[in-house]
């Protein structure tokens, strides 16, 4: 995977960030719409949401979001509205 | 299908055996989604409060897909999380389904769709593609026969066909 934009490095290094939210991989969800669901929920920009997808879909799984357990529960619950296989954990 | 129109507008073309089967597929979903398994032994409290949602996955697998455990590994984590989140999430799903079904009433081969209806159509889709994949057992990509004369493939098809039409009109 590439390398993170430096603003996303300095957010991660400034905040306590200790729950993620995880996508996996399933064979229905379509790629197009993954990287769609990644862009309209999160507001990442496409070349984002398209890594995403496809660690999604090579590695299984991938890292969306960190936060607060409450956000992540936000975030986990916003995903399964739109039918991607998502949990929660502790960032350990 | 769908196009991307003016004004961000967007037009959904269909035909009679399309509106047909949409139709049916739509109603039986939401009958799927209307009927949770575990209204018994409901706390009035914890409905008045709106947390009377159920605390275990579905034994059937196509709604364990629709509302999947939120922890994995945890399942008094996950039970709390369902209690708190699955009622929610059904009532979000109705809401995509009855808003799709009613733009198929008095259907006249086209309509137009809002951005915002547009969001439950892709939703709406998305749900019946899990519905109807799981049930066909596609737990693999490369290993199921998307060329296969069965009408669940076809049916499957038609409804990637469609989902994708809708995510080109929107991208």
């Amino acid at each position: 995977m590439s390398a993170m934009p430096i603003e996303d490095v300095a957010i991660d290094v400034m905040t306590d960030r200790p729950w993620i939210t995880l996508v996996w991989n399933d064979p229905i969800n379509l790629m197009t719409y993954v990287t769609y669901v990644f862009q309209t929920y999160f507001g990442y920009d496409k070349p984002k949401a398209e890594l995403l997808m496809l660690d999604v879909h090579e590695k299984g799984r991938a890292v969306v979001s960190s936060g607060t357990r409450e956000e992540m529960e936000r975030d986990v619950a916003a995903m399964h509205s739109y039918g991607l296989w998502a949990t929660l954990q502790k960032d350990d | 299908m769908f196009k991307s129109g003016l004004g961000g507008k967007l037009t959904l073309k269909l035909d009679d055996a399309e509106l047909g089967v949409l139709s049916q597929l739509f109603e039986q979903m939401a009958e799927l989604l209307e009927h949770p398994e575990s209204e018994a032994g409901t706390d009035p409290l914890a409905k008045m409060l709106n947390m009377s949602g159920s605390t275990q996955i579905s034994e059937d697998p196509a709604l364990a897909r629709l509302f999947p455990d939120g922890y994995p590994g945890d399942e008094h984590a996950s039970a709390d999380f369902r209690r708190f989140t699955e009622q929610d999430l059904r009532a979000q799903k109705l809401a995509a389904l009855a808003t799709v079904r009613d733009s198929l009433i008095d259907w006249s081969g086209k309509c137009s769709i809002t951005a915002q209806q547009a969001q439950h159509w892709l939703k709406a889709l998305n749900d019946l593609r899990l519905v109807l994949g799981t049930r066909l057992e596609i737990t693999d990509e490369v290993e199921t026969d998307f060329e296969a004369d069965e009408p669940g493939i076809h049916l499957y098809n038609y409804l990637t066909y469609l989902q994708g039409t809708l995510i080109d009109a929107l991208t």
